[in-house]
């Protein structure tokens, strides 16, 4: 037994997960019990503590001591410690992910963080509602809303394989700018909700309707740091998790989706799931070994690259078929798709252009879900040394014999010009 | 056929005509000898070049080489006809023609040496 705890120990930190959930009450700790045992399960070194406990700190010495951060705290007005908004911006720039969940009143510190990730959370008090989708436990206020599952992300890696059991979800609506790529809508609303405050009257439009509107968002930055935003703390909740759904039109699920995609989305979102690395390059000339110093233009090379994939916790090969190289000088002169094998070394043969300059083997593999895979190699291309040349071409005949031809009449012509001066003296002195 | 372009052809010919008894009779011989070379240049040049716009330019090189061997040639010859007028004396006052010949053979030897170089 004991042997088995140090082996998870040893396996935990040796994953590095360290998580610091924050709350807003302790109490959610245990109304979200479900959630938070799964990440430990998983190997995560979880801290639960109040958001606005007065000890909080992300780093130590300039070192991170948490890799993820879960603020399950959306009453939350001012974090304790050293953490405030800026703390986390950093920390996601260094490469730590967040997730974090928001309600309908959630305070303006909440806001004010998810902005900074390109999600805005609509206005106080508003909430999402749906008249077509909603659970049979609503109170009447349609806020519980059983989002269909066709709103989720074509992503296996980010919410798992997809079923047909809707989502339960209470909360408010997200806005993102669709012009912004690093930013992925996880779960769109159905096309029937809209978000607004539920007591009042409708005076004006909604912000957010329909489609346009998020309940679940995500962010994978240029760093590849991770962060997922919910406007619902209790689409995270063991109430929610273990619900069953009744839907208006009748149908009837003993379990909401919620478990599956809460699990699939936090592997993700803590980079235990989509995560690609590049092992090693490998660029030769063909049927060689070693690369040259410089290759020279119409040359065979060969190149490989070893991709792995995480897979619970293990590297592992990567497969795909739409992995391209690109052969670039500024411009891509060679874009090529490269055919795996079983050990995830990506491999192509190409002839290097007739253009000599200095090239980039580049790897760029940017998928829905994944890290992103870049990965540059720089060589020289120079042009045939003078001895290389192709010589005697057939067609190339006339020229030869004209240069040639040339040099014979320049001869004949000195001969004749110069023999020629005596004779006008000749004729002179006739 | 109208009138004026019977007359205006007629007006060529005579041109022609003159041109060439011109030539014949005042042209020094010496100079005569440098028209054919250069005539011989200019055909080789153009033969050239006709049978690159069939062939195709697949050998560039082989073929700059061998044109621009042939036009730097005809500036050469060129060059050599002007020093050896003796209209131009007054030009060249100061250089001999032996001096004249010497620079032609020795821009000659460069020239050949890098069409060699460059021909593959």
């Amino acid at each position: 037994m004991l042997r088995l705890a140090v082996f998870v120990v040893c396996l935990a930190s040796a994953l590095g997960f360290n998580t610091l959930v924050l709350v807003d009450t302790l109490a959610t700790r245990e109304t979200h019990s479900i959630f938070l045992k799964s990440l430990q399960e998983r190997g995560h070194e979880v801290s639960v503590k109040a958001a606005d406990d007065p000890s909080l700190q992300l780093s130590r010495y300039g070192e991170y001591i948490y890799q993820n951060l879960v603020i399950l705290a959306p009453g939350v007005e001012e974090f304790g410690g050293a953490l405030s908004v800026e703390t986390i911006v950093e920390f996601v720039d260094g490469g730590g992910n967040v997730l974090v969940a928001g309600s309908r009143d959630a305070a303006d510190l909440i806001r004010e963080l998810v902005t900074e990730v390109g999600v805005e959370m609509d206005e106080e008090g508003a909430a999402v509602i749906d008249h077509l989708h909603y659970d049979a436990n609503d109170d009447g206020q349609h806020t519980l809303i059983a989002a269909p599952s066709s709103g989720l992300i074509e992503s296996e890696v980010m919410v798992g394989p997809r079923d047909a059991v809707p989502l339960l979800y209470r909360g408010t609506g997200l806005i993102t700018d669709a012009d912004n790529p690093l930013v992925l809508p996880v779960l769109r609303a159905p096309s029937t909700a809209y978000c607004y405050n539920p007591t009042q009257s409708i005076s004006d439009y909604p912000h957010a309707t329909g489609q346009n509107m998020l309940l679940v968002a995500a962010l994978q930055a240029r760093n590849n740091a991770r962060v997922v935003v919910s406007g619902s703390l209790e689409f995270f909740s063991d109430a929610f998790i273990m619900a069953s759904v009744q839907t208006p039109q009748g149908a009837f699920y003993e379990r909401s989706g919620n478990g599956k995609v809460v699990e699939a989305l936090s592997q993700w979102v803590f980079k235990e799931e989509g995560v690609l690395r590049v092992v090693s390059v490998q660029h030769h000339l063909q049927g060689e070994k070693e690369p040259p110093v410089a290759y020279t233009i119409k040359q065979d090379v060969e190149y490989k690259i070893k991709v792995e994939r995480l897979v619970d916790g293990v590297w592992k090969p990567f497969m795909s078929n739409d992995l391209q190289v690109e052969f670039v000088r500024i411009d891509p002169f060679i874009r090529l798709i490269m055919t795996p094998n079983k050990d995830g070394v990506f491999s192509v043969t190409f002839k290097v252009p007739d253009v000599y300059g200095v090239y980039q083997f580049k790897v760029e593999y940017n998928r829905v879900g994944f890290t992103r895979l870049f990965s540059t190699t720089q060589v020289s291309v120079r042009p045939f040394t003078h001895v290389e040349y192709e010589r005697f071409i057939e067609c190339a005949y006339p020229y030869y014999a004209s240069a040639f031809s040339m040099m014979v009449g320049v001869f004949l012509f000195s001969m004749v010009f110069l023999h020629h001066k005596e004779s006008p003296h000749k004729t002179k002195a006739e | 056929m109208t009138r004026r372009s019977v007359m205006s052809s007629t007006t060529l010919t005579v041109v022609l005509k003159n041109f060439y008894d011109e030539y014949m009779k005042n042209t020094p011989k010496k100079l005569k000898i440098v028209d054919a070379y250069l005539t011989y240049i200019l055909v080789t040049g153009v033969l050239q070049f006709v049978y690159c716009c069939l062939v195709g330019t697949f050998p560039f090189n082989s073929f700059l080489s061998g044109f621009i061997c042939t036009i730097g040639c005809f500036v050469l010859g060129v060059s050599l006809r002007l020093q050896a007028n003796p209209q131009n004396k007054i030009h060249f006052r100061g250089i001999s023609p032996e001096r004249g010949f010497a620079d032609f053979i020795f821009a000659h030897i460069i020239l050949h040496l890098v069409t060699m170089n460059f021909i593959g």
